[in-house]
């Protein structure tokens, strides 16, 4: 199998010479399309440099980036606008949703910029959402959303494009325990809808629930585990 | 991103901050009110100018003391007068085939009373062809007669503003006037002609030329109108006058001007005037392109997560940098077509005492620099926002 990602030697590196940090050094790591991997480390770990680079929000100082075995180091930011807007499904820790605008605007953002025509924005919105749970806040402004809702809105924004892989970074992170559990619910069915899903996380038991866990430290990978699980802890429950 | 989505984020980042967006157009709508009312007025009263012109007729001629000239840089003139009535009589009685009338003016402005009441007052003595020349009716009484012009009969014609300042609700005619204290017969009233850039012409009193040279005591006249037999002999006729007055006088001593140059020659001194009240308002548009482009900075900066999001979910530069730099002009261009409307009530408004029209020309260049302020000065912050680093975007709170 090709894998959908692959990195090879990739750095970033800040600063000047004197006072350079390595903030990703030397990052070698190849995942597959239909894996879900959590990558952990310590914060200044490096993983969210590593998953920007990987979102093409940053570009890496040196080193080789491969997305779907076309290299992306010499890409315009038009080019890089492109494939954020087609391949990547973004979910944050904060949510990220436009205040004062609805759940659905919301939903279609990604569309608006793929030239998607107004009526197919929204059924497609509506679709995600619906499938999501929230088809009865459609209209609703985040400000009226729980945490839960509203990072339920934004996994619908990421996924409404079709991507290939969504990227989330802490997502569960400003949300309560309940709340955590049933995005990590969804996530982990997406992923068995055939998704690619990589995420940042730093609670262990979330990050138990991904099928693979990457551990960073000073901008390195000290190590990359397949998690084994037997068919009892596989129930993802629904959706 | 298509142009309509755009548009409508750009209007519904205004409708958001009605407030703020209001006050800030506020600087164009000030700019832009401020060029269309100056504007109006200044060109108001070209056309005032060039229909009084217009009805002394193309086939006239004025003479006027000392050289003068005309031009957009300002009017200069030798003021030592040498038109004396001497000479008036020579082109009276020139035989010239070309010249039909000779009409000497002298204009000073004198104190005119009737009883305890008393204006200072335009004098005009001139022949009583003037008032039909001019188009100049009375309201009430009559205009005088050649036999009072030859008489020199101490009879007047007076503004509405003259007559309602000393005969109060009265009427004039038969009532005395003192021009500079010498009594004369108050025998018509000219019809009201309003009010030019704030100069009353019915503060006015026209007597016959002859009594107007007792009443001074003056040899010399201020201005001459010569009207000619035909508008095609009109370059004939100024050479006729040419020839006679080089008899007496030097070239520098006197300026003759066919209705066409003198009208052209205002006309510019007028143009440049309006141009510059014009100008001066355009500065304060400058003052209100500073505004919005302070405050779209500050919506940029307000709106930083905004910005990286769109980036994040494949928004390209140029597509940040349309988005604001729409929200900008339309900023402007609201603000010039509020302007646009306050300017043309207020010239409307203004028009009923001081001559106004507002030129096709200066509605297109209002709304036409409103939305180049807009676009000059909302660049700035739009590439700004444009160039935002994604990450450093989301990241910001």
């Amino acid at each position: 199998m090709t894998p959908i990602i692959s990195t090879k030697n990739l750095c970033k590196y800040y600063g000047e010479e004197d006072n350079i940090t390595k903030a990703v050094d030397n990052v070698s790591v190849k995942i597959d399309k239909g894996e879900f991997v959590a990558i952990i480390g310590p914060s200044g770990s490096g993983k969210s440099t590593l998953m920007h680079m990987i979102g093409c929000l940053d570009k890496p100082t040196s080193g080789q980036y491969f997305l779907e075995n076309k290299q992306l180091v010499q890409f315009s930011e038009n080019e890089l606008a492109k494939i954020r807007n087609e391949q990547i499904g973004f979910v944050f820790q904060s949510f990220n949703l436009l205040p004062r605008t609805s759940a659905q605007k919301n939903v279609e953002l990604p569309l608006v910029y793929a030239k998607v025509g107004a009526g197919e924005r929204q059924e497609r919105a509506q679709n995600l959402l619906a499938k999501l749970g929230l088809k009865d806040k459609f209209l609703s402004t985040p400000a009226k959303l729980s945490g839960g809702q509203q990072q339920r809105v934004a996994i619908a924004r990421a996924l409404v494009n079709n991507p290939l892989i969504l990227l989330a970074d802490e997502p569960t992170g400003n949300l309560d325990t309940k709340a955590s559990y049933e995005i990590m619910d969804i996530l982990k069915n997406l992923n068995k809808e055939g998704i690619t899903v990589i995420m940042i996380t730093h609670e262990a038991d979330i990050a138990k629930q991904a099928k693979r866990i990457i551990s960073m430290r000073d901008g390195k990978i000290v190590s990359d585990k397949k998690i084994l699980k037997n068919k009892k802890n596989a129930n993802y429950g629904n959706i | 991103m298509q142009i309509t989505e755009i548009f409508k984020l750009a209007l519904e980042a205004i409708r958001v901050n009605k407030l703020r967006s209001m006050l800030t157009s506020l600087g164009i709508i000030i700019g832009v009110a401020a060029i269309i009312l100056l504007v109006s007025i200044g060109s108001g009263l070209q056309n005032y100018v060039t229909d009084e012109f217009k009805k002394l007729g193309a086939n006239s001629i004025f003479i006027l003391p000392g050289k003068v000239e005309i031009s957009a840089a300002g009017t200069s003139a030798q003021s030592v007068n040498k038109l004396t009535f001497a000479l008036m009589n020579k082109l009276e009685q020139s035989k010239s085939p070309n010249i039909e009338k000779v009409l000497p003016f002298i204009e000073i402005f004198v104190t005119a009373s009737n009883r305890n009441n008393s204006k200072v007052t335009r004098l005009v003595a001139t022949y009583n062809d003037y008032f039909l020349i001019s188009d100049i009716k009375t309201a009430e009484g009559r205009i005088y007669t050649q036999s009072e012009e030859k008489s020199s009969k101490k009879v007047a014609v007076i503004g509405k503003s003259v007559a309602k300042d000393l005969y109060k609700n009265q009427s004039p005619i038969g009532k005395q006037i003192s021009l500079s204290k010498k009594p004369f017969t108050v025998i018509g009233v000219f019809e009201p002609q309003g009010s030019v850039a704030g100069v009353d012409i019915d503060n006015a009193v026209i007597i016959p030329l002859s009594a107007g040279r007792n009443l001074t005591g003056t040899d010399l006249v201020n201005q001459v109108l010569v009207r000619t037999t035909s508008t095609e002999n009109i370059q004939e006729a100024k050479k006729d006058i040419e020839k006679i007055l080089l008899r007496t006088l030097s070239e520098d001593d006197f300026t003759i001007m066919t209705q066409e140059q003198l009208l052209s020659s205002i006309l510019q001194i007028l143009g440049v005037l309006t141009l510059a009240l014009g100008g001066i308002a355009a500065i304060s548009l400058v003052v209100g392109g500073v505004g919005i482009s302070n405050i779209m900075l500050v919506s940029v900066t307000e709106r930083t997560r905004e910005i990286g999001l769109r980036k994040a979910v494949g928004a390209r530069p140029s597509d940040i940098l349309t988005q604001f730099l729409i929200e900008a002009v339309i900023l402007s261009l609201v603000g010039g077509t509020i302007g646009l409307l306050i300017g043309a009530t207020g010239s409307v408004l203004i028009s009923a005492y001081i001559k106004s029209s507002v030129p096709l020309w200066a509605i297109f260049l209002g709304v036409g620099f409103s939305s180049l302020v807009g676009i000059i000065f909302g660049v700035a912050p739009a590439i700004r926002a444009s160039r935002l680093d994604p990450i450093v975007a989301l990241r910001y709170e």
